[in-house]
């Protein structure tokens, strides 16, 4: 008797989770379209700073800036991890927290100082879980994090390591490479080497984290013939001054773009999965159900019997 | 650029590209003063400053603030990369007053500080200067 109220009441309960985890799958889907887009959107501006550095590398210009020199003696190190502000994603925080701890271990050993910052409530509480001291906390960046939040980063980045406070910046994120292939990596921002891969491989006209439709690649080395001879105001070198900053900007940017396309799959994938489980779980529990109300129908009518044969 | 009759200019953000549109010319504010660009210009790469951005056409002056970045003339178009593109009402003058503030109680002690610093007062001076 009791055995079967349970039943119902865990089919019940059940049914209502997957009713939830399949809304968090759409609406994980549907942000992750929008996230999407997004990074879509910013790649036309770093295809643009790229064609300016190619024009400026064309124009012989030596290609030197602070922030792409890397400091003789490597003393401190920051380090960022960008993690989500919400759970149920499956391994994504887990594994971008991972590979950071692993990485701050390794630097340990190199280098004293430097700050750890972290973005994301997750990775938070995953580091004071795992008691490791953070000097800054971020939590204001979702699926959708704007330039200007991130702007704010980096440019106190940049002047961390121009003035020599940090010798190396490493950012723990995870990367996206495609919608069903997302890696948790640590990649070093500074010393910057976006400007430097640009310059020497000019001719291919893009770089791996850029995706160039390929009729437009041909279109802009035709074009490329057209114009030769640019006027640089000020001057090239005035002008990669600024080129260097704004690329770092544009990079870290694309940093926190890819993090929040990956967490929305992520969450995405792991609703799939438990939506998925939880239509498994309330088959086997109706199956159980459905013998344990037979058994007891039986149980009645083998009594009722009983009962006749009793009587007569 | 075309030699035709308009200028076709594109703004691009790091978020995404906001304005694409026509006009008959516009002026733009360069790191040390103001440049005018017309129809046919011969292709150029310029630093941008802070301030206002004017396109003119159809008897109209539109006006926006550019937040640096850099200009590059082309034989198609005109391409305007910076950081952010507002409209003078939606400067937000307090974040640029803290941020006037904060730059400049920094006491820089290389050339390269020297040189962040200027450009934060010079960003947070505009703002402030444009802002409604």
């Amino acid at each position: 008797m009791a055995n079967i109220r349970q039943l119902d009441k865990r089919r019940k309960s059940v049914r209502n989770i997957r009713k939830i985890t399949r809304t968090m799958e759409l609406i994980a889907t549907a942000r992750f379209k929008k996230a999407m887009d997004r990074a879509a959107a910013a790649t036309d501006y770093t295809k643009r700073i790229t064609q300016i550095v190619q024009d400026l590398a064309k124009s012989g210009t030596d290609v030197s800036h602070p922030l792409l020199q890397a400091h003789s003696e490597v003393k401190a190190v920051d380090m960022l991890v960008l993690t989500a502000n919400r759970g149920l994603c499956g391994g994504y925080n887990g594994s971008v927290v991972r590979v950071a701890v692993q990485r701050r271990n390794e630097i340990k050993e190199q280098a004293e100082a430097g700050q750890t910052s972290v973005s994301g409530k997750r990775g938070i509480s995953a580091f004071r879980f795992a008691g490791v001291p953070v000097e800054k906390t971020y939590s204001e960046f979702d699926d959708q994090p704007s330039f200007d939040a991130v702007a704010r980063i980096a440019d106190e980045l940049i002047t961390r390591y121009i003035t020599g406070q940090v010798d190396r910046v490493d950012v723990a994120y995870t990367r996206f490479v495609s919608s069903s292939k997302q890696i948790p990596t640590v990649e070093t921002l500074l010393p910057f080497a976006g400007i430097e891969v640009l310059s020497s491989n000019s001719a291919s006209n893009s770089t791996p984290s850029i995706s160039t439709p390929s009729n437009s690649s041909d279109k802009t080395s035709t074009e490329k013939k057209l114009r030769d001879d640019y006027e640089f105001l000020p001057s090239a070198a005035g002008i990669l001054e600024e080129v260097v900053p704004a690329s770092f900007r544009a990079r870290l940017f694309k940093c926190f773009l890819d993090a929040a396309v990956s967490e929305q799959i992520a969450r995405m994938v792991a609703m799939k999965s438990a939506t998925e489980n939880a239509g498994d779980l309330i088959k086997s529990l109706s199956r159980t159900f459905n013998r344990a109300r037979q058994s007891k129908i039986t149980q009645e009518i083998m009594e009722i019997i009983g009962g006749v044969e009793a009587l007569g | 650029m075309s030699s035709g009759t308009g200028v076709h200019c594109v703004v691009v953000t790091p978020e995404k590209t906001e304005l694409d549109t026509h006009c008959d010319s516009l002026i733009l504010p360069l790191f040390d003063g103001e440049l005018g660009i017309l129809p046919g210009r011969s292709p150029m790469v310029g630093r941008l400053g802070f301030g206002l951005m004017k396109l003119k056409g159809a008897g109209k002056v539109e006006e926006w603030f550019v937040d640096g970045g850099f200009v590059q003339v082309t034989r198609e178009a005109v391409y305007i990369l910076t950081d952010r593109l507002l409209k003078p009402n939606q400067i937000d003058r307090a974040t640029a007053e803290a941020d006037l503030k904060k730059a400049s109680e920094i006491r820089p002690a290389t050339p390269e500080a020297f040189a962040l610093r200027d450009r934060a007062l010079a960003q947070a001076r505009a703002k402030l200067r444009v802002g409604t």
